[in-house]
């Protein structure tokens, strides 16, 4: 048994790969298989409840700071978020302080548009910008002069032409202001810049590797909650989906059967298991590390 | 031409740096609308015309690679390659019915399909591999060696199970005897024979369970037996104190790089 183990300390690292493939495949292919529950954590209850705070017509500014490679984490919320606010009837407005961010954009948003659970219309409940360079100097811009930054949006049409673009000079012309972001600029540039010198409240999703760097803004009040990557992700889309699927009298939901789980929902499974897997790689190493040793010693 | 990439680049640097200072501080108009407005558009154009610096580099450095074959060449012709192509596409080819430029975001591009199909399942599979790799440094690197590598391991693995769903389903009473072969982990070294060994942990086992009966916690398990609760309190607790520290390193040594700066003592950043 002992030499099994210290056997095990020694195994080529693809056999590790293929546990580790096949402990996130299998849920992701057979997804009856294997269910977790999705219980909401704090941060992301902090988030839902601050963005059911407000009202129809509000205004929210919502920033695109992820691309490709985050897209899995970051996508969901993102979807899930436009969800929220259009089922409430509160204006959008979207821009990209990364280069992949604008398509990223847009992908939400038609994908928001092909659910066909709302009735959109561009420029009136929502207007996307495009991407500009300078990251935190955008930002900063954002805060004293929008308008200075944005001139047309990203059909090219000039804002004076967008109705929802009336009364949108600053950063403080907006209700709330949520940040997806998975790095530089991302969820700390808004605070520092943007957010905590304008008292405008501001939220944040982003992947799981930033969180810690964003836990001190969320302790100190200056991020209203976080959607910490997967998990989070899973668990707001759970909080918006309930909340769409239960709001039956909702006026601005037209396809109540289009109402569907998000994606993290069901990537949480493959989440979990992996990290099982990896969890028992960890114990099976440390004992093999600690049978090795004694057996060292011995000798 | 000196003159002008170290002294007036110095006085450049330090005119601007001060105003800038200065802009925080003095509720002036002009100043204010300076700093705030005409700086920092200034920024966004330079930082326009240093995307054309970054082409311009890497295209030095393939061609470079590959004049003198130096190490890996072949790739450097597959980046120069897909560069070109995407140079193509985006800015000389447009197959969509939209105008030129908003062909970028049009799914009927292809400059669209190639982000779509190529670039995106890249990107993607380039950061799931880190799955893989994490898992393989986990299994050969986080061992019990120490007082604070057992830290490490003890709140990675809390962190892991509690941020999934699966750390809600784990039973009170499996946590508490997780504590229990924590204390014997760090406290382990100090038994010498085998038999106390065990018999002090059976012991210590069937005493973690006392005051769970005695309070019910059956019924209304408490914080530090629920993993995720846990692990909130690591990010809130411990996670927040340590990046806090950072940070504020962070800001200390900006403010005293700003002033080398300010002062003109720095001249790494002009390319000395």
């Amino acid at each position: 048994m002992k030499n099994i183990f210290i056997k095990l300390g020694e195994i080529d690292r693809r056999y590790i790969f293929v546990l580790i493939a096949l402990s996130v495949l299998i849920p992701l292919l057979k997804s009856d298989w294997i269910k977790m529950p999705i219980k909401t954590t704090q941060n992301t209850q902090i988030v839902f409840d601050e963005l059911s705070k407000l009202n129809r017509d509000d205004k929210i500014l919502v920033s695109f700071e992820y691309g490709a490679s985050t897209k899995p984490e970051i996508h969901p919320m993102a979807i899930a978020l436009l969800n929220q606010m259009f089922s409430k009837g509160i204006k959008v407005y979207i821009i990209s302080l990364w280069p992949e961010g604008v398509i990223m954009a847009k992908d939400v948003v038609t994908n928001v548009i092909d659910s066909e659970i709302f009735q959109l219309v561009d420029g009136v409940d929502y207007v996307m910008f495009d991407y500009k360079v300078g990251g935190e100097i955008v930002i900063k811009n954002i805060a004293s002069d929008f308008r200075g930054v944005y001139m047309q949006d990203i059909n090219k049409k000039s804002i004076s032409q967008i109705p929802m673009m009336k009364d949108i000079y600053s950063v403080e012309d907006f209700d709330f202001v949520f940040d997806l972001s998975a790095g530089v600029p991302g969820n700390a540039e808004w605070v520092q810049y943007a957010c905590d010198p304008k008292n405008v409240p501001l939220s944040s999703g982003c992947t799981s590797i930033m969180v810690t760097d964003a836990i001190p803004y969320v302790e100190s009040g200056q991020l209203k909650g976080i959607l910490a990557g997967m998990p989070g992700a899973a668990e707001y889309e759970n909080l918006v989906y309930n909340f769409m699927k239960n709001d039956l009298e909702n006026e601005k939901i037209v396809n109540f059967e289009n109402i569907l789980p998000g994606k993290a929902t069901s990537r949480m499974s493959a989440q979990s298991l992996a990290h099982i897997v990896m969890i028992l790689f960890i114990i099976v190493g440390n004992v093999s590390y600690f049978l090795s040793r004694k057996k060292g010693n011995r000798i | 031409m000196i003159f002008f990439k170290r002294q007036f680049a110095t006085f450049v640097l330090m005119i601007m740096g001060f105003l800038a200072l200065i802009g925080n501080f003095i509720n002036n108009k002009n100043l204010n609308d300076f700093i705030d407005k005409d700086a920092t558009q200034w920024y966004e154009i330079i930082a326009g015309f240093a995307a054309f610096l970054g082409v311009l580099n890497l295209m030095k450095l393939h061609l470079t690679k590959i004049s003198y074959k130096r190490k890996n060449w072949e790739y450097s012709i597959l980046t120069l390659l897909s560069f070109f192509i995407m140079i193509f596409f985006g800015f000389f080819y447009n197959d969509s019915q939209v105008p030129f430029g908003s062909h970028l975001k049009d799914e009927n591009s292809t400059f669209y399909w190639i982000f779509d199909y190529v670039y995106l399942p890249l990107a993607s599979t380039m950061f799931a591999l880190l799955a893989f790799f994490v898992a393989s440094a986990s299994y050969r690197a986080f061992r019990i060696r120490n007082f604070e590598a057992t830290l490490l391991l003890v709140s990675g693995i809390l962190l892991m199970i509690g941020r999934v769903p699966v750390g809600a389903l784990i039973p009170w009473y499996v946590v508490n005897l997780m504590y229990v072969f924590l204390i014997f982990i760090l406290l382990g070294h100090y038994i010498k024979t085998r038999r106390n060994y065990f018999l002090l942990f059976l012991f210590l086992s069937f005493l973690s369970f006392v005051p769970a009966i005695y309070l019910k916690w059956y019924l209304n398990p408490p914080a530090f037996l629920s993993i995720p609760l846990i692990q909130e309190w690591i990010f809130a607790v411990p996670a927040t104190a340590g990046a806090r520290a950072i940070m504020i390193g962070i800001a200390l040594g900006t403010v005293a790089q700003s002033f080398r700066i300010i002062t003109g003592r720095e001249k790494t950043i002009l390319g000395d």
